[in-house]
């Protein structure tokens, strides 16, 4: 079990505002934070930090095959100059409605096309739209498997079918997590734990079952979808969350701003990169327009256990 | 009459050892039926992806729609007579009625309220209908699934409309339906 960050250093550029937030991380109240789309149009991605470091990009409930997506694919793409992230990580509901092969077409392939040509991989968790048989589907690099884990050098990314938590998962989950040595331990699967949204909101049966796991090894970040909004969480017992369920769809005025919010937008289409550094994970959020909505650095908790220098790349 | 004496004896003493044997819990005797029941479904399904294998990862999606479709419709073939019931069994059909109305009274207004938003409703299922691909695949709540009989890795338990089902997940298909599960969302 590791320690919560002491205070979390976040220096945040929400739509205009700009503030340095030094918090003592989990307790404290919220503050007006919920901010409306930003209305310029230039797109403002700042490179990575740190060499060697982990990048990926974070997109959530995607597969409408509307204009929404493909103008956030094409932010996606364009953000990839500035920021060559390795891999992009779907956080479920990869293709809404019917699941035709035009439809992997026009819900997937079309929208990423620039990036897949480039041979940037993505990593597909399952949402509750998604038929369980996408697992097949190889460019959603799942080997197969409604729930895996892959590293990607000093990171292992746990990716869970939270629509189906069955003891044979969490069994899986605990004994994957006990044998990871990874510098970095990052969850993401499709239903928060955590969330401010008015529709849904907190998944509090699935938190039962799967965060005393996330504590007990040290798990570092948590990413969801299902929300269709972009929510920052105050850390939670040590974790840091996000949910980024607004990269195709949009649920305007769903955020109900409370003691877990730290950030959110939900009037406007959104997406994340992030790099895992030695000690901290930079990320930022991009609206469609390429505007960003919401940056930080979160330090890496303090783990007497955690390997104190990164490993080499591998993966898988 | 020696005989008779010890036959006598013998009944007498095999009533007295019945009588002090633990009474079966019925709930575990359920079980114990269900899992066979569904042991024999998967010799079944066994069979018939000798026949249909496994799909391999491809990036053809037409190919897994295929195997899928395939699957589903060879497996509802070879259960022509499936019946609501039949693979639930009756006592089972008790305990996850009893099981899921549990659940359900332990739940806040807010989190009914909010799985009434998750799960489709207006839906006629059978047994051996595909599952509709238009709709959301609602589960079992993971507070809940922890309370139900594990199922192997091809078979799935998800709440639809008022019905709690079982699934082929590979093939789409409805193999088991209990209906009335969830109450009226007029309530």
């Amino acid at each position: 079990m590791r320690t919560a960050p002491a205070v979390l250093a976040a220096a945040l550029s929400v739509s205009g505002l700009t503030y340095v937030a030094a918090t003592p991380a989990p307790t404290r109240a919220a503050s007006g934070v919920v901010q409306q789309a930003p209305q310029a149009a230039s797109s403002q991605v700042a490179p990575p930090r740190e060499p060697g470091s982990v990048r990926f990009a974070v997109i959530g409930d995607t597969g409408t095959g509307t204009s929404s997506q493909y103008e956030v694919g094409a932010q996606l793409t364009k953000s990839h100059q500035s920021f060559p992230f390795e891999f992009v990580i779907m956080l479920g509901d990869n293709i809404y409605g019917s699941e035709r092969p035009q439809d992997f077409v026009n819900k997937f392939e079309k929208p990423y096309k620039t990036l897949l040509d480039a041979k940037v991989p993505f990593y597909a968790a399952l949402g509750n739209h998604d038929d369980p048989t996408q697992r097949y589907y190889k460019p959603f690099n799942m080997n197969g498997e409604r729930y895996y884990t892959f590293a990607k050098g000093s990171a292992r990314f746990f990716v869970l079918d939270s629509n189906y938590m069955d003891q044979a998962q969490l069994k899986w989950l605990e004994d994957q997590l006990s044998r990871a040595t990874d510098r970095w331990k990052i969850a993401y699967f499709h239903h928060p734990l955590y969330s401010s949204g008015e529709k849904h909101g907190s998944e509090v049966d699935l938190r039962t079952q799967v965060e005393p796991l996330f504590m007990k090894y040290g798990v570092d970040v948590v990413f969801a979808g299902h929300e269709h909004f972009y929510e920052r969480i105050r850390p939670q017992n040590g974790i840091y969350y996000f949910i980024e369920g607004g990269s195709a769809k949009l649920r305007k005025g769903d955020i109900r701003k409370g003691p877990l919010t730290a950030a959110g937008l939900d009037t406007d289409f959104t997406f994340m990169l992030a790099e895992l550094g030695k000690d901290a994970m930079q990320f930022q959020v991009l609206s469609r327009a390429g505007k960003p909505i919401d940056s930080g650095t979160l330090p890496l908790a303090e783990d007497p256990k955690r390997p104190a220098e990164s490993k080499p790349p591998s993966v898988r | 009459m020696v005989r008779s004496l010890v036959v006598l004896g013998f009944t007498l003493f095999s009533i007295h050892v019945a009588a002090q044997q633990p009474p079966v819990n019925p709930v575990a005797q359920s079980m114990v039926d269900f899992h066979k029941r569904v042991d024999e479904y998967m010799k079944l399904r066994a069979a018939i992806t000798k026949k249909i294998p496994e799909v391999k990862e491809t990036g053809d999606p037409a190919k897994i729609s295929a195997r899928e479709q395939a699957l589903g419709e060879a497996i509802a073939a070879a259960r022509p007579a499936a019946k609501p019931g039949d693979l639930f069994g009756p006592d089972m059909s008790v305990y996850l009625k009893k099981t899921l109305a549990e659940d359900w009274k332990s739940r806040s207004p807010a989190d009914r309220k909010a799985l009434f938003e998750e799960i489709p409703n207006g839906l006629q299922l059978k047994v051996n209908q595909p599952y509709p691909t238009t709709i959301p695949l609602v589960s079992a709540p993971a507070k809940l699934l922890a309370e139900l009989p594990m199922l192997p890795e091809a078979l799935e338990y998800r709440l639809v409309d008022r019905y709690f089902l079982l699934r082929d997940r590979d093939a789409n298909l409805i193999l088991d339906v209990l209906p009335g599960v969830l109450p009226s969302r007029t309530r």
